[in-house]
């Protein structure tokens, strides 16, 4: 462990090695950029396993001194780190790979590869800081790698809008975060996390500066993970290429928000305000982006949208308390929503367009990225034995024995919403016939479609490392040596888990009545069962009964929320632009040229003072 | 003074600005009797060399005792040494960028001048660190304002240079006015134009008609000054005069003239307004009084500076709202008066000055040969020139203040003071942080413009020594200072006891 500092290296390795000779090496590129992250991926799996048997380590030098303040820099392994780690450098490894495939023939091939490389580095930066003013660095370029990857097709109008906004918006958030930052080290003397939870346990903080800070670092973590009202630039920012939006958009950037709130989960358990904000939040969040989810017909889109509610999910579970389940879906999701992003890539790669509606009928066509995707819409549903089941079933569990019923029945209810819009997505793009003419319609390469199988094998098993019926071994080791996270496994009653499973199974079959059903010969399901086939056959009445009621409301419902999510949020933040704006058109006018303006000016700005002065000071005190 | 005590003197305190001087006759007398055929640019390099040997000299004597001659009216502290080392550095980086200065319709006639005039107006700004006195402290101002009118205007066939020019002279004129009448009360309540003798007079200062005469004298100092800083109210110059003078000038002007601003400003400040009570002896200070009023001042320069810049499609003119919007981080440092004040301003300003001369650069490389300042001759300059390109990249993001840059630590330790002050100035540092904000869209409105734009010309930019030495400086500078700060504060907190120093 005391070599985990070189984990982030190497990805900077690469890309200063692109940058300067990346011309030259062209399509080589790929593999400098995989050799070196596959390093970063073996250092950070004996990193993860040395962590299992061995203490938390950290290591830090004195970085920087003003006055009597002592700034340090170094880098800590601590489980929650060390599991970072692993995922980020894992899912940056195989969209390494997978990009090699995917870019193959970009003229820009070897920059694409090195903006991954400075993303890799600022990102595993980022999960090994011991203090939040590096974190907040890493921070920060994190948000500079995603900026030149969303723009990455920069000829494209829409992607240059969504860099900029994806990084005006995060940036929004991250003034959040530096205030409450700033005001931490106020209270407490110090930016490492160690010292301020003492300084917070101590009590040495007043309770309402904790609640401020905490929610001030959350605004930082709502820019950055999507969350309302701060996520509009994560939908936008699907204009980038395809491995980018697995990469930053799934498993690693948006999860950033998370790991911050998991990292400082102790100046959050201090405050109940704070805490409750996180949940409300993240349980809005989830139901809002999942209902947003059902109308899109952008394959990407869809899948953004399930991101938003996916991290709300996570936020849900750590404002409850939960801080094993909010972990555990973060790693969980980081695999499935991986996958399904990457296997999203490989059709776009096949039909070269993102639009479900022009898809269709491609399970035969794409032999290994049909059940690839299948397998991802199933985890990411929460069907029972998939990994997202597992983690999903924590968050539930969490918020109910939170005390937060109704954020459980809002998680519950979004959960439906998952399974129906990802069969949606299934169906329309896997089964029935081809909606437009395909042509060439091709298996993607064995480089794309090995890190997608890798990818689903642990979207399959990930799970296991945490459940109720074979022990909760994740959740003993998060919480190991720190009680105060919480326990490692909540107990919770046996029908939120069958709760659980009834409404995905019955998203899931929702979806497929009104999206699967033309598609199917009869006698595939006739063996099924009879009691499904009385189902199917009596299809159209439930599905008119469907048609008129609940996709009415919950059309209407997502229409409206559309609708608060373009005017309402979008109108604040263009109001408040506006506003900046005309200040500046104004001030810009009184720039006359004209230089008795300028002295006038100055005079003025003189007589103010002196009045303000004699006004407030001088004879009159 | 018998020439005996004349030459008992010690003079060797006076020695980098000799050499300046000696090397300002030279060129003078060189460019005289050099052949009209022969280039002039040697003596820029020459003027190179003199301000190399100043900064030797100058570094020579870091880490000594305080110093004075000439009845205190010229010192030697390490307040001075700190900051004649920045104005050293900024000057040497101009005078690169002067040495490449070649627009279309050029200033060879003028070329000699042009670099001993920077040599001038670089003397008066180091006699201005130096001084201990009013007299001493205005001739090193009016030496850097003069020579600075006549730099603007150097482009004598260029139209907007001479409006510049114009423009400039009559706002100076106005600022001086405006702090020769501050300085005037001053000397009036206190008879001496020595600036510790005043500070030791005004201790005890109890009629409160003087200190109101005094605080008055105290606004229009700070009125008057803020032109040189480019801040509110006295700001409106900047643009009109960036955007005409030739680029060399305009960098100098943003960078060392500053400098010099905050040179004189905080000398001023400190030592007349840091002791005088306002209620007798052992009362609040009229500098400490007087905070929010420079509080006022720094926010409105934020806001102005950074708002108004995002309405530029000229990039010179951005600059010089960019310039006004940084003045404002640096009073934010100001009116805060910590302990570490003086570290964090001097930090500020190196960074600045490494980030700002290297924008300069490239804007200068880019307006030569596009023959225009607009912003959009920006696109597409990663297509043409990707080093440039990447190095403007890093220098604007290092102005925003991002992470891993000097710029962010320079603002972090403002920040800090900012909180740190006693009372802390929250709304101070909330405005510059929102400012700050603001300032990243028109920072990265020129980043989309170099990455994500097809060029307009596909011609190839080739970069002059002088601009490579500028921009390697100011690049490596700009990203060592943001990964090891401690390099310079270090440098600082060894060798220079500023506080130590001051009222010695």
């Amino acid at each position: 462990m005391e070599n985990a500092w070189l984990i982030p290296l190497f990805p900077l390795l690469s890309f200063l090695l692109l940058l300067l000779i990346g011309k030259r090496l062209r399509e080589a590129s790929a593999y400098v950029g995989i050799l070196l992250t596959l390093a970063s991926l073996v250092f950070s799996i004996l990193v993860l396993f040395e962590r299992f048997s061995e203490p938390t380590y950290m290591a830090k030098v004195n970085w920087l001194t003003i006055g009597e303040v002592h700034l340090t820099a170094g880098f800590e392994v601590n489980q929650l780190n060390a599991l970072m780690l692993f995922i980020v450098s894992l899912v940056s490894f195989l969209v390494h790979t997978y990009s090699k495939g995917y870019m193959q023939g970009d003229e820009r091939f070897h920059v694409f590869y090195a903006y991954l490389g400075l993303f890799t580095f600022a990102m595993l930066g980022l999960v090994i800081s011991p203090n939040i003013l590096q974190t907040y660095i890493f921070w920060e370029l994190v948000g500079v790698g995603s900026f030149l990857l969303i723009g990455f097709y920069f000829y494209k109008e829409e992607a240059k809008a969504a860099a900029k906004k994806a990084f005006i918006m995060t940036r929004i958030g991250d003034v959040g975060l530096f205030i409450g930052m700033i005001l931490l080290f106020w209270q407490t003397q110090s930016f490492e996390y160690s010292e301020i939870f003492k300084a917070v346990e101590a009590g040495s903080v007043s309770n309402t500066m904790i609640t401020l800070t905490a929610i001030l670092i959350f605004i930082g973590a709502i820019g950055k993970s999507g969350q309302f009202p701060l996520h509009t630039w994560l939908p936008d920012a699907m204009e980038g290429p395809t491995p980018v939006s697995a990469l930053i958009h799934a498993a690693t950037m948006v999860a950033a928000g998370v790991y911050l709130v998991a990292a400082l989960f102790p100046l959050f358990l201090a405050s109940k305000t704070a805490l409750l904000t996180v949940a409300v939040i993240g349980g809005f969040t989830a139901i809002f982006a999942a209902s947003i989810g059902l109308v899109q017909t952008d394959i990407k889109r869809v899948l953004a949208y399930s991101t938003v509610s996916q991290l709300g999910y996570m936020m849900l579970a750590l404002g409850c308390g939960g801080y094993v389940a909010g972990v555990f879906h973060l790693m969980t999701h980081a695999f499935f929503k991986a996958l399904l992003f990457l296997a999203a890539g490989s059709v776009i790669h096949a039909v070269h367009t993102q639009n479900i509606e022009e898809m269709g009928g491609l399970w035969k066509k794409l032999k290994l990225t049909a059940p690839l995707f299948l397998i991802g819409t199933l985890a990411i549903s929460g069907v029972p034995g998939l990994s997202g089941f597992f983690s999903k079933d924590e968050i539930l569990v969490a918020a109910w024995e939170g005390g937060h019923p109704v954020l459980f029945l809002l998680a519950l209810i979004a959960a439906f919403m998952t399974a129906f819009y990802m069969f949606r997505l299934f169906f329309m793009v896997f089964t029935g016939d081809a909606r437009s003419e395909q042509r060439d319609v091709n298996e993607s390469p064995s480089v794309m479609t090995l890190p997608m199988v890798l990818l689903g094998i642990l979207a399959v098993v990930a799970g296991y490392i945490n459940t109720p019926w074979f022990g909760s071994f994740l959740g003993d080791w998060l919480v190991d040596g720190n009680p105060i996270l919480g326990a490692a496994h909540i107990e919770g009653p046996a029908w939120i888990m069958i709760a659980a499973t009834v409404v995905s199974l019955a998203g899931i079959l929702f979806a497929y009545f009104i999206y699967g059903k033309r598609s199917i010969a009869p006698d595939w399901l006739s063996g099924k069962g009879d009691m499904l086939h009385t189902v199917v056959s009596n299809k159209y009445y439930i599905d008119e009964f469907y048609q008129m009621t609940v996709v009415a409301i919950v059309t209407g419902f997502s229409y409206f929320l559309r609708l608060i999510d373009t005017f309402l949020v979008e109108g604040i933040v263009k109001g408040v632009v506006g506003f900046v704006q005309g200040l500046g058109r104004t001030g810009a006018k009184m720039q006359s040229g004209q230089v008795q303006t300028y002295g006038a000016v100055a005079f003025l700005g003189l007589a103010v003072l002196a009045v303000i002065y004699a006004l407030t000071g001088g004879y009159l005190r | 003074m018998s020439l005996e005590t004349f030459q008992q003197l010690n003079w060797s305190i006076m020695t980098p600005e000799f050499i300046i001087l000696g090397v300002i006759a030279v060129l003078v007398l060189c460019d005289l009797f050099m052949p009209k055929t022969l280039d002039r640019k040697i003596l820029g390099w020459v003027g190179i060399a003199a301000v190399f040997a100043a900064m030797a000299a100058t570094a020579a004597m870091v880490g000594g005792p305080v110093q004075s001659i000439l009845h205190d009216t010229f010192r030697i502290d390490s307040f001075s040494l700190a900051f004649k080392l920045l104005l050293l550095c900024g000057g040497v980086l101009v005078l690169f960028l002067a040495v490449s200065y070649e627009p279309k319709d050029g200033v060879e006639r003028y070329q000699a001048e042009f670099y001993y005039l920077f040599l001038a107006a670089l003397l008066g700004a180091m006699v201005m660190t130096s001084s201990g006195d009013l007299i001493t402290l205005y001739i090193g101002l009016e030496l850097l304002s003069i020579t600075s009118y006549i730099l603007a205007g150097i482009r004598k066939f260029h139209l907007q240079s001479n409006e510049s020019a114009m423009k400039y002279v009559i706002n100076g004129g106005i600022s001086t006015a405006i702090t020769l009448f501050g300085m005037s009360y001053v000397y009036g309540l206190t008879g001496t134009t020595n600036l510790l003798e005043m500070a030791n007079k005004l201790v005890t200062l109890a009629n409160s008609n003087h200190v109101y005469l005094l605080t008055l004298a105290f606004l229009m100092l700070v009125v008057g000054l803020a032109f040189k800083l480019a801040a509110a109210p006295f700001h409106m110059w900047a643009p009109d005069v960036y955007q005409g003078a030739p680029t060399p000038v305009t960098a100098f002007l943003s960078v060392v003239s500053k400098i010099a601003g905050f040179v004189i400003l905080i000398r001023i400040l400190l030592t007349v307004f840091g002791f005088a009570a306002t209620k007798g002896q052992g009362s609040m200070p009229i500098l400490y009084d007087m905070q929010n009023y420079l509080a006022v001042i720094a926010a409105a320069t934020m806001i102005i500076g950074n708002v108004v810049a995002l309405r530029q499609t000229d990039i010179k003119r951005m600059f010089a709202y960019s310039s006004i919007a940084h003045a404002g981080y640096l009073l934010v440092a100001l009116t805060s008066l910590t302990t570490n004040m003086f570290d964090s301003i001097w930090f500020y300003l190196l960074a600045y000055l490494l980030m700002n001369l290297g924008a300069f650069a490239i804007i200068q490389v880019i307006t030569e040969k596009a023959g225009g300042t607009a912003i959009a001759d920006f696109a597409g300059l990663y297509r043409r020139a990707p080093v440039l390109a990447v190095a403007m990249g890093i220098l604007l993001i290092s102005l925003a203040g991002f992470p891993g840059t000097a710029g962010f630590i320079g603002k972090l330790n403002i920040f800090l003071g900012a909180f740190y002050a006693e009372p802390a100035h929250y709304v101070l540092a909330s405005i510059m942080i929102a400012t700050t904000v603001v300032s990243y869209f028109y920072y990265f409105g020129v980043m989309t413009q170099m990455f994500f734009r097809p060029p307009a010309d596909d011609s190839k930019l080739n970069i002059p020594f002088g601009i490579l030495v500028v921009l390697i400086v100011a690049v490596v500078g700009s990203i060592l200072l943001g990964i090891m700060p401690n390099i310079a504060f270090d440098f600082m907190q060894n060798n220079l006891d500023i506080i130590g120093d001051f009222f010695k």
